[in-house]
C-alpha cells in the first residue's frame, strides 16, 4: 500500500481502493468485474438519501472512552449523535464500561464563516472543551464545508495538540469525495494514527530495567511470552459485545490472550496495540488501512480471512489464526469439536428453513459470507444486496463465485431499488442492515438484522442464534402481513413494471 | 447565539425542510447535496422526535442530487436536472421540492433556473434554499413553508369564512405535533370552524391548496413563522393571531374564549363546548387529585424546553399541577429580535418564573446547580426539592446528578414512543398529568 500515513487527510476509499456502489451482476461475476475495473466505472441517473462517511465515524469515535466530539462544521452535521450515542452508551455499558453519553459539540459556524473560515471558531471550541471536560482525547470531526472552504484542519489540531491537557486529533469526512462511507473506517484509524499514536510510555505502562538482574531478566520473559502469545481482535461498529466475547473464547481456547481494538478504547489501551504477536481483523472491508500501517511501523502480522459466520467461515478464520503460531491440529480438533455440537442443535430447525427464499443486504462481506452459511442450511438465496464494494472484498466474492454463481448481486444501498427487489424476488425472509428494516416490514415480508450488536453473529454461538432469529421471524409475520395492507410507497406503480436497476448508468 | 454549541437541540435549516416536506401530503422533497445529509439528518429525525419514522417519503425514499467532488468545482446543476427528471419518473405526488445543502449554496448553483426549464412537465417543482450555515430546522420549517404557500401556490383573495389554517408548530422538532394539531382541529371544529392543519394523517393535498383560501391563519409560536404569516397576509390578505400553545383546561378555556372573540363565534355554542369539555376533562382531574394529593406530588420544577412549548409547559405545572418553577430554560438556538420578542410575549403574560435563554446541556446543568445550591451539611436549609426536570431525553443525565425526576418533552425525545398523543387542549393536559405523575408513580 502507497504510505498514505504521513498525509495530513487520508485518501477515500475511492482514490486508494477499486470501489463500486452501482451495480448488478450474479454471484460469478463480481470479483471478476472488480478486477478487470467494469464495476468502478459506474453510476446512477437517480439517488436517494444515504449516510456519508462521517456518520460512520462518528459512531466508531462514540464509543472511546472519556473522549469528547467537536464537529467543526454548520449546526446540521452530526446531529445524528443523539440518536448514535445512545447506542455507544448503551455499548460501554455492555462491556462493563461507564455508561456516560459522550459529550459533543458543534462549531456551530455561519454564513460569515463560511466565507472567512471557521479555524478561529474551531480553536475555541477546543479549548472551550478540554476545559470544560477534561477529556483524554478530543476528536475534531472535519465535516464537507471546512473541507470546501479550505480550513487547515490538521495544522489547528496540531497546535492545539501542544496548548491543551487532551490529546487531539481529527477525523476527516468531507462527505461530498465519496458515496462509499467505508471510506470512515481509514479515516478514524487515519486520526488514531497521526495525533494519538501507539507508543507505550515509560513509568506509566512498564517501568524500564536499569540493572540487569535475574528478577528482570524473568519479568522481561515472561512479558516477552505474553505479548508473542497475544492476539488484537479488531471490530467494528456492526460486532456486538457478545461476538467479540465468542471470537475471544475461540482464541483463548488456543491458549491465546485477546485484545480488543478499535471501538470501546480509551487513550491507555490505544498505547499496548503493538504489545501483541498478530493483528486480526473479523471483516475484509474494515482494518486494512490500519493492519497495514502496524505491519508497517511496528512489523506486526495481520490476519484478514473474511468473517466468522457459519462454521466453514468460522473453521477458516480460526485456522488462519491458529496457523500464525503453529497451532492448526489444535484448532482443528477444537472445531471440529464445536462442529458436531453446533450441528447437533441447529438440526432440529432444518426441516423449517429448507427451500426458503432469502434475500439479504448491507456490508458486501457479510452479505456474502452469511448467504454462502445459509445455503449449507438448505436455504433458497434469492439475491444480495451489498451496500457498497471494494477490492478489499474480492476474496470473499472468489468464494459466493463457487458457491453460489447464479445468484442476482446487487451493489446498491437504494431504497427504490431494494422496493422493486422485494416486490420481484418475493422473498420469504429478509435480512438487512439495521435502518432499513421497516421497508421489508411494510412490504410484508419478516426480516431480521444483517448484525446484532445487542446479540449474537460470529462463530458457532452465533451461528445457533441466527438460525433461532430466522425461526422466530418465519413463524410468525403477521406485523409485517398487517402492516403491507395498509403501508404506502413513494413510488408510481409503474416503477415496479421495470427492472430495478433501469437507473444505473455508465460514468 | 452563533458560538459553538453544545449537543444541539435542532438540526440544520435542510433538516428542518426536509422534515416539514416529508409530512405534507403530495410533497417530495430533494435534496441538493452530498448523498449524506438526509440519511445523516434523518438519523436525528426519524429517532429523536419520539421515535417519528421515516413515513411514507421520508429518510430512505428521499430523491437526493448526491453531488460529487466533480460537481463541487464544476457545478451540481447537470446532477440536479437528470436528478429530476428521473424523480419525475419514479415518484408518485404531486409537487417536488429541491432544498439545498451547504456545499451547493457554497459553489452557487442556479437552482432555480433549473427548476424553471422543468416548468412545463406535468409536477410542479419549486426551489428552497436551505443552506445549513443560514439556519437551523426551525428557520427550515419556516423556509419551506414559505416556499410552498407564498411562492408557489397563486395568490387568492377568495375566502371561506370557516376555513382556519394552523401554522408554528414545527414537525418533529415540536415531538407532539400530530397529537397537538389534531386537538386543536377537534375544539375549533366543535366551535364551528373547518381546520387544515397540513401534517396529520388526514390531509391531502388539496388542504395545501385551499390554504390561501383560510380566512385566518393561527400562529402557534411566538417566535417560529412570524415572517411566513405576515407575508402570507400580504399575498393572500389573510390575517393572523399568535398563541401560545395551551395545554390543559385552565389554558385552553382562556384559548377558546380569546378566539370566541376574535372570530366572533356564537358565544351560546362556545359556553357548551366549553362546558362540555370542562366537565369531561375534570371527571379524570379530580379521581387523579387522590394520589397527587395523597402522594403530595408538589415538585419545584425546571422547565427546559424550545420557545413554543416552554411558557405553556409553565403554565401547566404552575396553574394546573401547583409547582414552583423558578426556571423557564429556552433551548432553541434565538436571535437577539427573537429571543426579546418571546421575552416581550412572556412578560406580558402572567406566567411565574424566569426566562433563560440557554441550549448546552452541561451548562444548562451548571446553571441549574448555581441558582439553586444543595444543602452541603446545612441543618435548616431551603434547597429545590423535590426537583422535576421537564425537558429532552438529554437531560436525563442532568437530572439523575440532580437527584432529579424528569420526562422526556422536547426534542430530543428518543426514549419515548409518540404516535397520536399530544399535550395540547383538554385532551393533552391530560396526557401530560398521566406522564408526569406515571413518573413518579413508576417506583411503586
Amino acid at each position: 500500500m502507497e504510505n498514505y500515513y504521513n498525509q495530513p487527510i487520508p485518501p477515500v476509499r475511492d482514490q486508494r481502493l477499486q470501489i463500486a456502489d452501482s451495480f448488478h451482476g450474479c454471484g460469478c461475476n463480481v470479483s471478476d468485474c472488480s478486477k478487470s475495473g467494469c464495476m468502478l466505472r459506474n453510476n446512477r441517473s437517480f439517488w436517494q438519501t444515504n449516510a456519508c462517511q462521517m456518520s460512520l465515524s462518528l459512531m466508531m469515535c462514540a464509543t472511546v472512552e472519556n473522549a469528547v466530539i467537536i464537529i467543526h462544521g454548520p449546526i446540521g452535521c452530526g446531529t445524528q449523535l443523539h440518536n448514535l450515542s445512545s447506542a455507544t452508551t448503551k455499548g460501554k455499558a455492555d462491556r462493563g464500561l461507564t455508561a456516560k453519553p459522550v459529550p459533543w459539540l458543534s462549531t456551530n459556524l455561519q454564513e460569515a464563516e463560511v466565507i472567512t473560515g471557521g479555524e478561529k471558531k474551531l480553536k475555541e471550541t477546543i479549548a472551550y472543551a478540554d476545559r470544560t471536560y477534561r477529556p483524554e482525547i478530543i476528536f475534531v470531526v472535519s465535516t464537507c464545508a471546512p473541507n470546501i472552504i479550505g480550513d487547515d484542519v490538521e495544522q489547528i489540531v496540531e497546535q492545539a495538540s501542544r496548548e491543551v491537557a487532551a490529546q487531539v486529533t481529527a477525523i476527516h469526512c468531507p462527505g461530498f469525495k465519496s458515496r462509499v462511507v467505508a471510506s470512515a473506517y481509514d479515516s478514524f484509524y487515519h486520526s488514531l494514527i497521526r495525533h494519538i499514536g501507539f507508543q507505550a510510555i515509560p513509568y506509566k505502562d512498564f517501568t524500564p530495567a536499569f540493572v540487569p538482574s535475574l528478577s528482570n531478566e524473568i519479568g522481561e520473559k515472561s512479558w516477552n511470552y505474553k505479548v508473542a502469545h497475544t492476539v488484537n481482535l479488531f471490530n467494528a461498529t456492526s460486532i456486538g459485545p457478545s461476538d467479540e466475547a465468542e471470537m475471544a473464547r475461540l482464541l483463548n481456547a488456543l491458549d491465546l490472550n485477546v485484545q480488543i481494538y478499535a471501538e470501546y478504547s480509551n487513550a491507555d489501551k490505544f498505547r499496548l496495540i503493538p504489545q501483541a504477536a498478530l493483528n486480526v481483523s473479523l471483516c475484509n472491508m474494515h482494518d486494512d488501512y490500519m493492519l497495514s500501517y502496524l505491519e508497517r511501523e511496528y512489523h506486526m502480522p495481520y490476519v484478514i480471512a473474511g468473517m466468522p459466520i457459519g462454521p466453514v467461515a468460522t473453521r477458516k478464520w480460526l485456522l488462519e489464526v491458529a496457523s500464525r503460531f503453529d497451532l492448526q491440529e489444535r484448532a482443528n480438533r477444537f472445531a471440529d469439536e464445536e462442529e458436531k455440537l453446533l450441528a447437533d442443535a441447529v438440526e432440529p430447525y432444518l426441516p423449517k428453513l429448507k427451500g426458503k427464499k432469502v434475500l439479504l443486504g448491507g456490508g458486501s462481506v457479510r452479505v456474502a459470507a452469511e448467504s454462502i452459511f445459509l445455503k449449507s442450511l438448505g436455504m433458497e438465496i434469492v439475491g444480495l444486496r451489498g451496500y457498497n464494494y471494494d477490492s478489499n472484498a474480492d476474496p470473499v466474492f472468489d468464494d459466493l463465485a463457487k458457491e453460489l454463481p447464479d445468484v442476482p448481486v446487487a451493489i446498491s444501498n437504494q431504497a427504490y431499488e431494494f422496493v422493486n427487489q422485494v416486490k420481484t424476488y418475493q422473498p420469504d425472509l429478509i435480512i438487512t442492515h439495521n435502518g432499513s428494516q421497516q421497508i421489508p416490514a411494510k412490504l410484508g415480508v419478516p426480516s431480521i438484522q444483517l448484525f446484532d450488536v445487542g446479540g449474537s453473529y460470529f462463530g458457532y454461538n452465533g451461528a445457533f442464534q441466527l438460525v433461532r432469529k430466522m425461526i422466530f421471524a418465519l413463524e410468525n409475520d403477521h406485523f409485517q402481513k398487517n402492516l403491507a395492507k395498509h403501508a404506502q410507497f413513494p413510488y408510481k406503480e409503474s416503477w415496479y413494471e421495470k427492472d430495478p436497476f433501469t437507473y444505473h448508468k455508465e460514468g | 447565539m452563533s458560538g459553538h454549541i453544545e449537543r444541539p437541540r435542532t438540526t440544520c435549516a435542510l433538516g428542518g425542510a426536509i422534515t416539514t416536506l416529508s409530512l405534507l401530503p403530495g410533497v417530495i422533497p430533494v435534496t441538493h447535496s452530498a448523498i449524506g445529509c438526509g440519511g445523516n439528518l434523518y438519523g436525528a429525525i426519524a429517532t429523536c422526535a419520539g421515535n417519528l419514522g421515516e413515513g411514507t417519503i421520508g429518510g430512505s425514499h428521499i430523491p437526493s442530487s448526491a453531488i460529487g467532488e466533480r460537481d463541487v468545482v464544476f457545478g451540481g446543476v447537470d446532477r440536479l436536472e437528470e436528478e429530476l427528471r428521473a424523480t419525475k419518473e419514479i415518484m408518485d405526488g404531486k409537487l417536488v421540492v429541491v432544498a439545498t445543502g451547504c456545499m451547493t449554496e457554497m459553489i452557487g448553483d442556479d437552482v432555480q433556473g433549473v427548476v424553471r426549464e422543468l416548468e412545463e412537465d406535468d409536477i410542479d417543482v419549486i426551489a428552497i434554499s436551505t443552506a445549513s450555515f443560514k439556519g437551523d430546522a426551525y428557520r427550515g420549517y419556516e423556509i419551506a413553508l414559505d416556499g410552498i404557500f407564498n411562492r408557489y401556490l397563486p395568490a387568492t383573495k377568495e375566502k371561506k369564512q370557516k376555513l382556519l389554517n394552523i401554522f408554528g408548530i414545527v414537525p418533529g422538532f415540536d415531538p407532539f405535533f400530530r397529537g397537538d394539531l389534531e386537538e386543536i382541529r377537534r375544539l375549533l371544529k366543535k366551535i364551528g370552524f373547518e381546520v387544515n392543519t397540513f401534517f396529520t394523517g388526514d390531509q391531502t393535498f388539496e388542504n395545501i391548496t385551499s390554504a390561501p383560501e383560510a380566512s385566518y391563519n393561527l400562529l402557534f409560536s411566538s417566535v417560529w413563522g412570524r415572517e411566513l404569516v405576515e407575508t402570507f397576509e400580504e399575498r393572500h390578505g389573510t390575517p393572523y393571531g399568535i398563541y401560545d400553545l395551551p395545554i390543559g383546561a385552565v389554558a385552553t378555556e382562556e384559548f377558546l374564549r380569546r378566539i370566541g372573540t376574535e372570530l366572533a363565534v356564537d358565544q351560546e355554542l362556545l359556553e357548551k363546548v366549553i362546558q362540555e369539555e370542562n366537565n369531561h376533562y375534570y371527571s379524570y382531574f379530580l379521581r387523579a387529585a387522590d394520589i397527587i394529593a395523597n402522594g403530595q406530588y408538589f415538585y419545584y420544577a425546571e422547565i427546559i424546553a424550545n420557545s413554543n412549548y416552554a411558557i405553556p409547559l409553565q403554565k401547566f405545572v404552575s396553574e394546573e399541577l401547583g409547582w414552583h418553577a423558578d426556571d423557564i430554560f429556552v433551548t432553541d438556538i434565538l436571535k437577539e429580535e427573537k429571543a426579546n420578542a418571546l421575552r416581550k410575549h412572556f412578560e406580558e403574560s402572567d406566567v411565574q418564573g424566569e426566562l433563560l435563554f440557554e441550549s448546552g446541556t452541561s451548562e444548562i446543568g451548571r446553571l441549574i446547580a448555581k441558582r439553586h445550591p444543595r444543602n452541603q451539611g446545612q441543618r435548616y436549609f431551603d434547597s429545590d426539592t423535590p426537583l422535576f426536570l421537564l425537558g429532552s431525553g438529554i437531560d436525563k443525565y442532568t437530572a439523575s446528578e440532580l437527584g432529579a425526576q424528569t420526562l422526556a418533552v422536547s426534542y430530543p425525545v428518543s426514549n419515548r414512543l409518540i404516535c397520536s398523543k399530544g399535550y395540547a387542549g383538554f385532551e393533552g393536559g391530560l396526557h401530560l398529568l398521566e406522564d408526569i405523575i406515571s413518573v413518579l408513580v413508576a417506583g411503586k
